[in-house]
C-alpha cells in the first residue's frame, strides 16, 4: 500500500505534533517530580496546620478530573489575566499537569520515606552520621527504591494525559491526528498511528523501569531468601 | 471573573443532568470492565502462548493508549470500516453513548487485568496446596480460596483505578455525550464565564469521587477485619516498630507490592 | 553501689525520662568504669532499652545528668556528635542499611563522620569484619546473610568508628537459637579485649561469664546492682528472685 502525497503530509504533521506531545510530557513530568519531591518532604512535618492544609489541598486536586483542571487553567486563566499575559494552551496544560501530578508525586515521596524503617534513622544517629548525610546516603536511596514503581506509573499517566491538552487547543499529536482523520476521511489509520505512538512509549518505559528497579533494588532483590 | 453563585444555582439542573450521565457511564464501565477483564486475566495467566500472547497484546494496547484516542477510534475510526458501518453492529457504534462506554471499558479492563493478576499472584501457594490436600477441586479452590483472597489483596489498587477512570470519564464530551464536564463547557460557551461552571463541576466531581472512596474504605474494612485480629497474634511486638506495622499491614495491598517483603529485609 | 573512681566512662546521676504522662526512668544513678562490662536485665517495659538509648541520646532525657567520657550529654549538637563517636550501638533488629553492601555498611560512618578516605575506610572495615569472622562476606548485601551474620556485621559496623564504649540493646532477641551463640562469642571476644560494654540481654550464661556487674531494672528503677556471682546466687530483692526464677527455669 503506497501513501499519497497528502497522506505523507499528514504524517509529517503528526510527527511535529508528537514532538510537542513529548515536550509537554517530559517538561511536565520533570517539573512535577521536582516540586512533588519538595512538597513531599515539607509534608513530612508534624505541624498540624501543614498537615491539615495539605490533606484538604490533596483531596481537592485528587478529586477532580485533570481535564477540568486544564480547562480551568486555560479558559479561567485567560479570562482572569486578559490583557496581562496571553495564556497559550501549552502553558495552561503544562501548569495544570504540574499542579495535579505534584500532588501524586508528593504523596508517593512522603509514603516512601514514612516506610523506611525507623531503625535506619536510629542506626545512622548512633553511628554519629549527621542528619543531612543520613538523609542523603541512607534514607533517600531506600525511599527512591520504594517510590520508584509509583513514580514510573506517574510518568505513564502524565504522558497519556498530555492528550487532554489537545482539547484546550494544543496542536499536539492527538490534535493533528484528529485533523488528519477529519480531512482525509480515513480516521482509522491516523488514530491507530497516534495510539501506537503512546503504546510504544509505554512499552519502552516498562523496559527501562525494569532495569531501573534492578539497579535501585540492589541488596533488596534477594529479600525472599 | 470570579465564581457567580446566582449563575451556579441557575445551571445546577443542567449540571446534575450531566452528572447523571457521568454516573451511569461509570457504573456501566465498572460492571462491564469486571466482566471483560476476568476471562482476559485467566488467558493472561495461562501458560499457553495461544492464550497469553493475545491477552498481553490487549493489555499493552489498551493500557498504553490514552482513553481520548480510544474514544476517537471507536466513534470515528470504526465507522470507517465497512464491516462495522454496514453490519448489525452499527446499531451500537452509531450511538455516542455506547461508544463512550465501549472505549472506556476497554481501557479500564486492561488496567483491571494487571490488578487482578497481581492479586492472584500474591495468594500464597501454600493456601492452594492446603486446599488441594483437603480434596477441594481446582475450580472450587479458585472460586472459594484464591479469587476472594486476590480481591482483598488487590482492593486498594482497584480502588485507585476506579477513582482514576471515574475522573477519566470527563472526556466523553468529545464524542457528543453530555456528561458533567460537557455540561460545564456548554454553560461556558453560552455565558463566557468559565470559572463558575467549571468550579461547580469540580465540586460535583469531588463529591462523587469522595463518596466512592468512602464506600471503598468501608468495603476494605469489612473485608480485612481478620487481619486486624491476626496482627496481635502473629506479629511479635517489636518495640518502636509496632505502631507503624499495623498501619502498613492494613493499608498496603499485601500482595501485589513488594514493599511488604522489603520491610522484613533489614 | 560501687564507684568513686575518678573519671568514669559513663556517669549517670538522677536520670528521669517521661513519655507523656508515663515515667519510663525514675532517678537512675549508675557509674560505669573503663573496661567494665555491665549486663542490664529486667522484665519488658522496665526501661532497660530506654536507659541505654539515653546514653547516646537516641532518646533525650528529662532530668538528671549523663556524662560520657567527660562529655555532658545535652542538647548541644556538637556534644551529641562527640558522644556518638565515642559510643557504638548494636540494635535488636540489626538495622543494617539494606541498600549497601556489608563493606559499604561498615565504611559509611567512618567516611561521613570521621572524614576518612575511601581506601582507609575500606581497610578499617575489612579489619573489623575479619575480627567478627565475616570478612569473606564483605561484598554481599545484608539480605543475603543470616540473622546471626547480620548482627555480627552490625557489631563490626559499630567498631569501625573505634568507639571506647559499646551499647548492646537485646542483640540476640530476634535471632534463632542456633545463631545466638555466634553473636555471643563475638561479644565475649570484644569483652576480653577490654571494651567497656553495657548489654541489655536475657542471656544469663553470657552474664555469668562476662559481666563485671549485673543491673536489675523494674518499673523504671534500678532495683539491684551486684557482681555476677552475688546477683545470681544471692539476690537480695524479691523482685529479682522472682524474675530469675522465671527466666532460669
Amino acid at each position: 500500500m503506497l501513501l499519497t502525497d497528502s497522506e505523507i503530509g499528514y504524517f509529517r504533521q503528526l510527527a511535529g505534533g508528537a514532538v510537542i506531545t513529548m515536550e509537554l510530557a517530559v517538561s511536565g513530568y520533570l517539573l512535577a517530580l521536582a516540586s512533588g519531591t519538595v512538597v513531599g518532604l515539607l509534608t513530612l512535618s508534624r505541624n498540624r496546620l501543614i498537615q491539615a492544609v495539605w490533606r484538604v489541598y490533596a483531596s481537592i486536586i485528587m478529586g477532580v478530573p485533570s481535564l477540568l483542571v486544564i480547562f480551568l487553567f486555560y479558559y479561567g486563566g485567560s479570562s482572569m489575566l486578559e490583557g496581562v499575559i496571553d495564556i497559550t494552551p501549552f502553558a495552561a496544560g503544562l501548569s495544570a499537569l504540574v499542579v495535579v501530578y505534584t500532588v501524586y508525586v508528593a504523596e508517593l515521596v512522603r509514603g516512601a520515606i514514612r516506610n523506611v524503617p525507623r531503625g535506619q534513622f536510629e542506626a545512622s544517629a548512633a553511628l554519629a552520621i549527621r542528619p543531612m548525610s543520613a538523609w542523603w546516603h541512607v534514607i533517600m536511596p531506600q525511599a527512591v527504591r520504594l517510590a520508584l514503581a509509583g513514580l514510573i506509573t506517574v510518568w505513564m499517566v502524565v504522558l497519556k494525559d498530555t492528550a487532554l491538552v489537545s482539547l484546550a487547543g494544543l496542536n499536539d499529536l492527538v490534535a493533528h491526528a484528529k485533523t488528519a482523520a477529519g480531512a482525509s476521511k480515513e480516521p482509522f489509520i491516523f488514530f491507530v498511528t497516534a495510539a501506537l505512538f503512546f503504546v510504544v512509549f509505554s512499552a519502552a518505559t516498562l523496559r527501562v523501569s525494569a532495569r531501573l528497579e534492578r539497579r535501585f533494588g540492589r541488596g533488596l532483590a534477594v529479600v525472599k531468601a | 471573573m470570579l465564581f457567580d453563585p446566582a449563575l451556579a444555582w441557575a445551571i445546577l439542573p443542567r449540571m446534575l443532568y450531566g452528572m447523571l450521565n457521568t454516573v451511569t457511564i461509570t457504573a456501566l464501565v465498572l460492571v462491564l470492565g469486571l466482566a471483560v477483564s476476568l476471562p482476559i486475566t485467566l488467558a493472561r495467566m495461562s501458560p499457553r502462548p495461544m492464550f497469553n500472547l493475545p491477552a498481553a497484546a490487549f493489555v499493552m494496547f489498551f493500557r498504553g493508549t490514552p482513553a481520548l484516542i480510544l474514544l476517537y477510534l471507536v466513534y470515528y475510526g470504526l465507522a470507517q470500516l465497512p464491516s462495522v458501518h454496514d453490519g448489525p453492529l452499527w446499531l451500537i457504534f452509531a450511538n455516542a453513548y455506547a461508544c463512550a462506554v465501549i472505549g472506556l471499558t476497554l481501557n479500564h479492563a486492561s488496567y483491571l487485568v494487571e490488578i487482578l493478576r497481581g492479586g492472584l499472584d500474591a495468594v500464597p501457594a501454600g493456601l492452594t496446596e492446603a486446599s488441594a490436600a483437603l480434596g477441594i477441586s481446582p475450580r472450587q479452590t479458585f472460586t472459594w480460596i484464591r479469587f476472594p483472597l486476590a480481591m482483598r489483596y488487590a482492593l486498594k489498587a482497584y480502588q485507585n483505578e476506579v477513582l482514576m477512570f471515574t475522573k477519566g470519564t470527563a472526556i466523553v464530551g468529545v464524542i457528543t455525550v453530555v456528561d458533567l464536564t460537557a455540561a460545564a463547557n456548554e454553560v461556558f460557551e453560552r455565558t463566557y464565564d468559565p470559572v463558575t461552571p467549571m468550579l461547580g463541576a469540580a465540586v460535583l466531581y469531588w463529591v462523587l469521587v469522595n463518596l466512592m472512596r468512602i464506600r471503598f474504605e468501608a468495603l476494605d474494612r469489612s473485608l480485612n477485619r481478620h487481619l486486624i485480629a491476626d496482627e496481635r497474634r502473629l506479629r511479635k511486638p517489636v518495640v518502636g516498630a509496632s505502631q507503624g506495622a499495623l498501619a502498613r499491614w492494613t493499608s498496603l495491598p499485601a500482595g501485589p507490592t513488594e514493599h511488604a517483603g522489603t520491610e522484613q529485609a533489614r | 553501689m560501687s564507684g568513686g573512681a575518678p573519671n568514669p566512662a559513663i556517669a549517670i546521676a538522677g536520670l528521669d525520662k517521661w513519655y507523656g504522662g508515663f515515667q519510663a526512668l525514675k532517678q537512675i544513678n549508675l557509674e560505669v568504669h573503663r573496661g567494665e562490662k555491665i549486663v542490664v536485665c529486667g522484665p519488658s517495659g522496665s526501661g532497660k532499652s530506654t536507659l541505654i538509648r539515653c546514653i547516646n541520646r537516641l532518646e533525650p532525657h528529662d532530668g538528671g545528668r549523663i556524662v560520657v567520657n567527660g562529655i555532658d550529654v545535652n542538647n548541644a549538637t556538637s556534644n551529641i556528635q562527640d558522644v556518638r563517636r565515642e559510643v557504638g550501638m548494636v540494635f535488636q533488629s540489626f538495622n543494617l542499611f539494606p541498600h549497601l553492601t556489608i563493606l559499604e555498611n561498615c565504611m559509611l560512618a567512618p567516611r561521613l563522620s570521621l572524614g576518612m578516605k575511601k581506601r582507609e575506610a575500606s581497610r578499617v572495615a575489612q579489619r573489623y569484619l575479619d575480627r567478627v569472622h565475616i570478612g569473606e562476606q564483605a561484598l554481599k548485601f545484608p539480605a543475603q546473610l543470616s540473622g546471626g551474620q547480620q548482627q555480627r556485621v552490625a557489631i563490626a559496623r559499630a567498631l569501625c568508628m573505634e568507639p571506647r564504649i559499646m551499647l548492646f540493646d537485646e542483640p540476640t532477641s530476634s535471632l534463632d537459637p542456633e545463631m545466638i551463640k555466634e553473636v555471643l562469642e563475638v561479644m565475649e571476644e570484644l569483652a576480653s579485649d577490654g571494651m567497656t560494654m553495657i548489654c541489655v540481654t536475657h542471656e544469663m550464661g553470657f552474664a555469668r561469664r562476662v559481666a563485671s556487674r549485673c543491673v536489675f531494672m523494674d518499673q523504671g528503677q534500678i532495683v539491684e546492682i551486684a557482681d555476677a556471682a552475688t546477683f545470681f546466687e544471692a539476690p537480695r530483692s524479691d523482685r529479682l528472685r522472682g524474675f530469675l526464677s522465671q527466666i532460669l527455669r
